[in-house]
């Protein structure tokens, strides 16, 4: 496969538009088309104008796209609208990559910049008269959600830590994900805390960047590099033992999006990808193996929403969180049945989308108020930021719950590293 | 209490795992996409031609069979319909009515006059009567829908139960946004479900244009969320108000498809959407576990029992290959034919046996081999993949989807 940043190395997805047999249910669920004309909608973007292409672009409203991938999880026929959606947006933004989408897609620098001061970090985030700032020259939308950066990383806290049992099962990988190391330290303590407690012995090799933000922004030779580089630090890990993640779209990025989107084929990714798991997906498996302690769960009295975030519904492994919460008596899980939050990793941050993302997330952020307007749940980071931003509640990973009920401490409380 | 997988999310499958799952067993449903409910119009075919125009479904049920004896309903048989059919009215009452044992005239966009047994109560005044008059509205904006094609079709047609009606055409402006010049259903749908004052807007609108019509007909958008809207704008108007289904993306389907959706998370059953079932494994002729295709490894999913309710060849589950064969897509199920060229005739009008070429079963709808016994003992297989009809012509499609997945419910029997 070749790799440029055009239709060439996609020769998979381009293959599957003649399957597009202008059903229109991907019109019918695309969240964007449903809020704004500014987008053209799926169909018309996707298979009908990628038979234009030839590496050029020929409808700019492509930019509009969000890139949530709810058009090719409906399609019945198995195009991957998605996907040459993404490609053809990466070629169209080759040569005049806003400075803005530069920087906002690279995690670990904020990380990295912001964690030594993140009081003031914080302060300034909240400061409105700094974010106007950074909103006229920048672009980043002066109310959007951004990330609480925290006072030790997760590697610092892991390589302090002891673990509370001795192990009986063997070696795991944990991938805890740029937003698990700087920003939300607290969901990648409970996982390891969880995956001990059943008896892991958790190992977590160096990690960078799975360069799902850059992806997403159409910055693709640095999101291949970055890729590359982190299934190669996974691999040196202890080999064929479960890869274990909070992150779930960047276990998706490992998984298949670097592959379909960015036609690396390099066997250490697709080696890497074959044992990556959503933690609720490990946590269920387990459980449907009767390999889960199931006894131990004590009894938490709450209803609460859950949203599957786009990424994961896209793995294809339906919504395993549900089942797994729905493990521990007392809880009592409302799936939102909404279809995206509307941050879509960075679409909802940039100046000219903060509208339609917000309007994007409305019907979940109204389901959220209805069931509790508290606490809600939902597996991606960023998603988790735009809910709490949008409703004002707390909004948790799974295993936060799985954490409290095996008595390893409370989901709403944070385990480690807050500000 | 047994593990079930059901495959597809069609009406049969969607209908198969919300039964299974209220019969108390443990149910995913996994799908490549949204089934074939949103492309329809949102009723319920029983049995429309046989050839000719059909007036009680279940009372021309033997004749039928009789002629038709590879027919699905041989194998299905009348209870299981009409349980099916029961189950479906008493689950969706804001959303099904009618009477099974009678079909009515419903028209269709293009004016012309369809068999259908039950249908939304936002279409009940639009079961064309002996003697009334008709105001069909179309709106400017919306390009799927023409007002003079129908009414004039509609005028012209005499009544398949006898005597006709009269139709007359009528346009508005209605701009779902400023500006905006070619709309479809689902955007009118949105709006009068989000938007109050787009529903008067219509409202007057309307009682503007039209003339001393006893019935008006508007193309099928009054609300998805909502299906009460058709009611508040029968109240504004003054006159009994009607939707006529459009083509895909049809709103009356989409309203079945996410109440079937919504009852099935509420129920409990476990979805897997998004994902093809690509393979299996089986040992001692049942098979053991489904394959699902996902990002990065596939998973094996353990399965006491598969109903399989894949579609045909609109869904991909029957294939032709460019030398004309025949395949199943996942099982490799043995079909009733194998050789396109010899089913397909050069004559459009004429019957197509390849459209009739797909699985056999037996009354417990598990697919038989070519040895008459089940493949499999613990596959069952129903809707569309099911040999022997061609539905769109019978209007058969939705009776047999629901009536095969009732067999195999019934057959299955209750968990616990
Ligand atoms: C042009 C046309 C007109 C028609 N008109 C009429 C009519 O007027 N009246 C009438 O009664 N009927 C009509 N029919 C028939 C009607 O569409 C079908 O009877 C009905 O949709 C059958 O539903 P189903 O559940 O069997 O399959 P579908 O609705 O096709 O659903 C199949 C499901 O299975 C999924 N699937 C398939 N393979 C796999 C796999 N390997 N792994 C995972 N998922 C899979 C698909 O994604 C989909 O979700 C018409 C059909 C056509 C094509």
């Amino acid at each position: 496969m070749l790799e440029v940043d055009s239709y060439e190395h996609n020769v998979l997805a381009r293959a599957s538009l003649d399957h597009c047999v202008k059903c229109t249910i991907c019109e019918t669920q695309c969240p964007v088309m449903r809020v704004t004309p500014l987008f053209s909608g799926p169909k018309y973007v996707g298979p009908q104008a990628e038979r234009y292409r030839h590496g050029e672009s020929v409808d700019h409203s492509l930019d509009y796209c969000s890139s949530c991938g709810t058009c090719t999880l409906v399609c019945p026929q198995g195009v991957k609208i998605a996907e040459l959606n993404s490609v053809a947006r990466a070629a169209m933004k080759r040569d005049h990559m806003p400075l803005r989408d530069q920087i906002i897609s690279r995690t670990t620098l904020l990380g990295t910049v912001m964690t030594p001061v993140a009081p003031i970090a914080n302060a300034v985030l909240k400061f409105k008269p700094a974010r106007i700032v950074a909103e006229k020259t920048v672009g980043i939308h002066r109310d959007a959600a951004m990330p609480t950066a925290q006072l030790t990383t997760f590697t610092s806290w892991f390589k302090r830590h002891t673990p509370s049992t001795t192990p009986t099962r063997g070696k795991i990988i944990f991938f805890h994900g740029c937003a698990g190391k700087y920003f939300e330290v607290d969901t990648a303590v409970k996982a390891v805390e969880v995956l001990e407690h059943i008896g892991y012995e958790v190992v977590v090799p160096k990690q960078g960047c799975c360069g799902m933000p850059l992806q997403s922004n159409g910055i693709f030779d640095a999101a291949r590099k970055s890729v590359r580089t982190l299934a190669g630090q996974l691999q040196a890990g202890p080999a064929g033992v479960p890869i274990v993640s909070t992150a779930a779209s960047c276990a998706g990025m490992i998984r298949h999006e670097a592959r379909e989107i960015m036609g690396v084929t390099d066997d250490a990714l697709i080696e890497a990808g074959s044992r990556t798991y959503d933690i609720s997906e490990f946590l269920l498996g387990l459980a449907d193996k009767g390999e889960l302690p199931l006894d131990d769960l004590k009894r938490i009295d709450t209803e609460v929403c859950y949203h599957a975030p786009c990424q994961l519904k896209g793995q294809g492994m339906g919504t395993p969180a549900v089942q797994l919460l729905q493990l521990i008596p007392g809880v009592s899980v409302v799936e939102s049945g909404a279809t995206c939050c509307g941050i879509a990793g960075t679409y909802g941050l940039k100046k000219e989308k903060f509208d339609v993302g917000q309007a994007v997330g409305k019907p979940l952020f109204d389901k959220v108020k209805e069931v509790n307007p508290e606490l809600a749940v939902c597996d991606t980071e960023t998603c988790r930021w735009q809910i709490r931003n949008a409703t004002g509640a707390q909004v948790v990973h799974p295993i936060a719950f799985i954490h409290e009920a095996y008595g390893l401490g409370k989901a709403t409380e944070p385990k480690a590293g807050s500000v | 209490m047994a593990r079930i997988v059901v495959i597809g999310a069609g009406f049969s499958g969607l209908a198969a795992a919300l039964r299974l799952r209220q019969l108390n067993h443990e149910v995913t449903l996994v799908a490549k996409g949204v089934g074939g409910l949103q492309l329809s119009q949102g009723t319920v075919d029983i049995l429309g031609y046989a050839p000719e125009w059909v007036q009680a479904p279940f009372k021309s049920f033997a004749a039928f069979i009789e002629a038709n004896p590879d027919h699905p309903y041989a194998t299905i048989g009348t209870q299981p319909v009409k349980r099916g059919l029961t189950w479906l009215s008493d689950l969706l009452p804001g959303l099904v009515v009618g009477d099974m044992e009678k079909n009515v005239c419903l028209p269709t966009p293009v004016g012309a006059m369809r068999p259908t047994a039950l249908y939304q109560p936002s279409m009940a005044s639009g079961v064309l009567t002996k003697g009334k008059s008709y105001a069909i509205v179309g709106f400017n904006q919306l390009k799927d829908f023409s007002p003079e094609f129908c009414a004039a079709n509609l005028t012209r047609t005499p009544l398949p139960t006898g005597g006709s009606v009269t139709a007359t055409a009528y346009r508005i402006d209605l701009e779902v946004a400023p500006g905006e010049a070619d709309s479809s259903a689902l955007r009118y749908a949105r709006a009068l479900d989000d938007r109050p004052e787009f529903r008067t807007r219509l409202a007057d609108a309307v009682k503007t244009v039209i003339g001393p019509e006893d019935i008006v007909g508007l193309p099928a958008c009054l609300g998805l969320d909502d299906p009460t809207i058709h009611i508040d704008l029968a109240q504004a108007i003054g006159r009994p108000v009607f939707e006529i289904p459009l083509l895909p993306p049809g709103v009356p389907g989409m309203r079945i498809n996410e109440a079937l959706m919504r009852a099935l998370r509420k129920a409990g059953a476990r979805l897997v959407l998004g994902s093809f079932i690509t393979g299996f494994e089986a040992s001692a002729g049942s098979i053991v576990s489904v394959t699902v295709q996902q990002a990065g490894h596939d998973r094996e999913l353990p399965a006491d029992i598969v109903v399989y309710a894949p579609g045909g060849f609109e869904s991909g589950a029957l294939t032709l290959d460019s030398a004309g064969k025949i395949s199943e897509r996942t099982f490799d199920l043995p079909l009733t034919g194998t050789n396109a060229a010899d089913l397909v005739t050069g004559d459009y009008w004429h019957d197509q046996a390849l459209f009739k070429v797909g699985v056999r079963t037996d009354s417990t709808m598990r697919a038989l081999g070519p040895d008459g016994a089940p493949v499999y003992g613990n596959l069952y297989a129903v809707g569309s993949i099911l040999s022997g009809a061609t539905r769109w012509a019978e209007k058969s499609g939705e009776g047999i989807a629901l009536g095969s997945a009732f067999a195999a419910v019934n057959a299955i029997g209750g968990g616990k």
